[in-house]
């Protein structure tokens, strides 16, 4: 596969207030790659997220999508190729599931509704939520609410997707229909970054983890790599504790 | 008892207090349709402002609505309507009912401003989240996701408004102006029926039918927005 650099990042920096979230993070993706964010928890992964779409505005460095330059004026394009799956869900609670699905496709003239519609009728198929088309988000699981707004991101055909602790509001039951679903993309060759408390599944999906600690990636790797010969004394007591 | 009843079927019975009844309950209506239209306009127009996302040019506009907000709510509603009446719109022959409709209605759009603003502020921010990140526009996410959610938490409060104004208005009475609650007063003085208790307790029906009239249409469109809450 030719290394194909979808998002570069450069010296990332957000600070809430005073207090340094980020600290300077610098970060490649290629296409077809599946990185796996790891850290503990207020070390800065959902924020480093956030900033790739600019959900937070970062305070200082560069985000690339491809070649271009991210900046405010024409974040609203990137978005469409940068897909986002929340911890909470967030599908729109006064739309149905297949309003969800189609109203960013249709407004942004991606598709007409009848080819949105279609879309997103196969994707609902596909995951076995048909018969749900046309509830409203309040009547759907937790795991359901979470693989709707996972063919909600695939429905504008983006080129990464980014999953911000996806499993992290689910009871243990749903929990793995949703990696499923997450594996079956990685494995049609999506472009992932993923923040998760899943070790195991990290360990299983990862092209590649980083470790994010007080606003810097201080060690990335391969699982086979990070889990077995972690380098940094940091990282083997985060290891120790969680596995 | 008995001259109680004989001051209902006076009361009844006798055109020109049914008339000035009904000319004094129009004036209300009059007063409350307008002030409460021109509230809605204007405190949303407030709460848009308010809310809206932190840029150089609503720096003034922002600022203007606080400073507008505070002093209305921090004042009397009779004294506002002196003011109105006495100091801004002291004009000879000045329609005494735009005066009134302004004075309710520049009062109303304050406390609507802080119910829209509270209604848009309490939908979840994850709502807003998810449309920037499938790359919609602030607009298409604020007619789209937000105001539709906000609706929902804004109808109690602003039907209890609308009831506030609806009463409030009671007290132009206190610049001369014939409505309701004046007719009332007028109707049981000594040159009239020389009796109070049934004319102002009549008045005091009417004031409640309207107020009930409105509780059930408001609950009525509760109900119907309620309908994406259900679960199951």
């Amino acid at each position: 596969m030719v290394d194909e650099k979808i998002l570069t990042i450069k010296n990332l920096k957000k600070n809430f207030k005073k207090h340094r979230v980020l600290r300077g993070i610098d970060f490649e993706l290629s296409k077809g790659e599946r990185v796996v964010v790891l850290g503990p928890s207020g070390s800065g992964k959902s924020t480093f997220l956030r900033c790739i779409n600019r959900l937070e505005e970062p305070s200082a460095g560069e985000i690339y999508f491809h070649d271009n330059l991210i900046t405010d004026k024409n974040i609203r394009a990137m978005r469409e190729k940068i897909g986002m799956v929340f911890q909470h869900f967030n599908l729109i609670s006064n739309l149905t599931v297949m309003e969800n699905l189609t109203l960013a496709p249709v407004k942004l003239k991606l598709m007409s509704q009848e080819e949105a519609e279609k879309k997103a009728r196969d994707l609902l198929r596909h995951i076995g939520l048909l018969e749900k088309a046309d509830a409203f988000p309040a009547s759907l699981s937790g795991g359901q609410k979470q693989r709707v707004a996972i063919i909600r991101a695939m429905m504008m055909e983006p080129e990464i997707l980014l999953f911000d602790e996806p499993t992290s509001a689910l009871d243990p039951e749903s929990i793995g229909d949703v990696l499923a679903l997450i594996r079956e993309l990685a494995d049609k060759g999506m472009t992932i970054i993923i923040v998760t408390h899943e070790m195991g599944f990290a360990k299983e999906i990862a092209s590649k983890i980083i470790f994010i600690d007080e606003g810097k990636i201080i060690e990335e790797g391969t699982p086979k790599d990070f889990f077995n010969h972690p380098k940094t004394p940091r990282v083997q007591e985060f290891l120790e504790k969680v596995l | 008892m008995e001259d109680f009843f004989q001051k209902i079927i006076e009361l009844f019975t006798t055109p020109e207090y049914i008339d000035s009844l009904l000319h004094g309950f129009l004036l209300t209506l009059e007063i409350s349709f307008f002030a409460i239209i021109i509230g809605f306009l204007l405190g949303t127009l407030i709460a848009l402002i308010e809310t809206a996302k932190k840029s150089k040019w609503l720096v003034i506009p922002k600022f203007i609505c606080r400073v507008y907000t505070t002093i209305i709510r921090g004042t009397p509603m009779a004294l506002q309507l002196f003011i109105m009446f006495f100091i801004i719109f002291a004009i000879r022959d000045f329609p005494e009912l735009i005066t009134a409709v302004l004075a309710f209605g520049l009062n109303s759009a304050a406390y609507t401003s802080e119910i829209i603003r509270g209604g848009i502020l309490s939908v979840d921010k994850g709502q807003t989240e998810a449309g920037l990140a499938l790359g919609l526009s602030r607009q298409t996410i604020f007619w789209k996701i937000v105001a539709p959610q906000a609706i929902k938490n804004i109808i109690p409060a602003l039907g209890n408004e609308i009831i506030t104004v609806i009463k409030e208005t009671a007290i132009v009475s206190m610049v001369g102006m014939y409505d309701l609650n004046m007719a009332a007063k007028d109707i049981g003085s000594g040159q009239n029926m020389a009796s109070y208790i049934v004319p102002m307790f009549t008045a005091a029906l009417f004031y409640l039918a309207t107020v009930y009239l409105i509780t059930f249409f408001v609950r009525g469109v509760e109900k119907k927005l309620r309908k994406s809450d259900i679960t199951g």
